[in-house]
């Protein structure tokens, strides 16, 4: 039995978080949250239209048991913006968490360092639970440590694009020098990419586009939960140390030369 | 009355609160979160807040997100 994932007063049982979004459509959405086993799913604020009510998901997601709604702050541009829509998912959601997210490029969707930690402060004031998407930066990760946030969440890469684990050297250093969780959140494709963050010292991965963008999207949920156990699962058996030199698993003994 | 709803010019008919408006335009309440001139409006407050002519007005649902 994997240990749970501690987020200050709030208790996970998986490690594996889910983003909601690019589905083809709702029940295969809400059948890939199941096989994932998650607790704590990402959803975005959309103006209300009611020609479009099958986009809201407010219904089907709070009829999983066991899952949290987390709403995030996407489409915010800056600090107050990002406050604001915290403040809006929180009356929905009935929850602390807030995935702090303010990416004002969309070619690029890199978070603004500045912008996220002044709304850090300001959420984590309000009493928010708050993950914030970030850069794999390890002084702003300490900073907003520091200012209250209950984990930091480095990109893996930018969202999106599937790339693994690009930014896996600062991200070490952020594990190595947090007192919080850390999770990768953006830029993973493969279960194996999952696995590797949490062999590191990841907390948890956030995962939505190569759940979502996969042939099977239920059958890769089901995949990404055994890494991340899998992968957390090593991480705590402790891995080998790596060495320079070859180092043999069999004895080298003689016995098939002497009789020459 | 005249208002500003989504971004949208909208003239709503009944009452003069949020909740009339809300029910005007067919939005589930437990489903949807609100806006006024900029501030977060809870839930329990709806039925007792006026609604006034030039109000900017944003009512927001869940939909998919990472």
């Amino acid at each position: 039995m994997d240990t749970p994932l501690t987020l200050q007063n709030e208790t996970l049982h998986s490690r594996l978080l889910i983003g909601t979004g690019k589905f083809a459509n709702v029940s295969t959405m809400i059948e890939a949250v199941k096989a994932s086993g998650s607790q704590l799913v990402t959803v975005a604020l959309r103006r209300f239209n009611k020609a479009q009510a099958e986009d809201d998901l407010y219904g089907p997601l709070t009829q999983l048991k066991h899952v949290k709604l987390m709403p995030n702050t996407s489409g915010a541009m800056n600090a107050k913006e990002a406050i604001r829509a915290a403040l809006l998912g929180r009356e929905l959601s009935q929850s602390r968490f807030i995935k702090l997210e303010i990416h004002p490029n969309p070619h690029h969707l890199l978070p603004d360092p500045i912008e996220t930690y002044e709304a850090a402060i300001e959420l984590a004031k309000q009493d928010f639970l708050v993950l914030p998407y970030i850069p794999a930066d390890p002084v702003l990760a300490k900073r907003l440590e520091q200012v209250g946030c209950a984990a930091v969440m480095p990109l893996g890469a930018a969202i999106g694009t599937g790339k693994g684990l690009a930014t896996a050297e600062m991200i070490r250093i952020i594990i190595r020098d947090s007192q919080v969780p850390v999770i990768v959140d953006a830029g993973l494709r493969a279960p194996s990419q999952a696995a590797q963050a949490m062999e590191m010292g990841c907390e948890a991965v956030l995962v939505n586009s190569a759940i979502a963008a996969a042939d099977n999207p239920i059958a890769m949920a089901a995949a990404f939960k055994t890494a991340v156990e899998s992968g957390h699962a090593a991480r705590n058996a402790g891995l080998m140390p790596t060495s320079e030199a070859a180092v043999a698993s069999s004895p080298l003994t003689s016995f098939l030369s002497t009789h020459d | 009355m005249n208002i500003t709803l989504n971004g949208e010019a909208h003239t709503h008919q009944g009452a003069s609160t949020l909740t009339s408006l809300l029910d005007e335009i067919g939005a589930q309440k437990e489903h949807t979160a609100l806006m006024q001139n900029g501030n977060v409006i809870p839930a329990t407050d709806w039925s007792n807040t006026p609604l006034n002519e030039n109000d900017q007005i944003e009512i927001l649902v869940f939909v998919g997100g990472g």
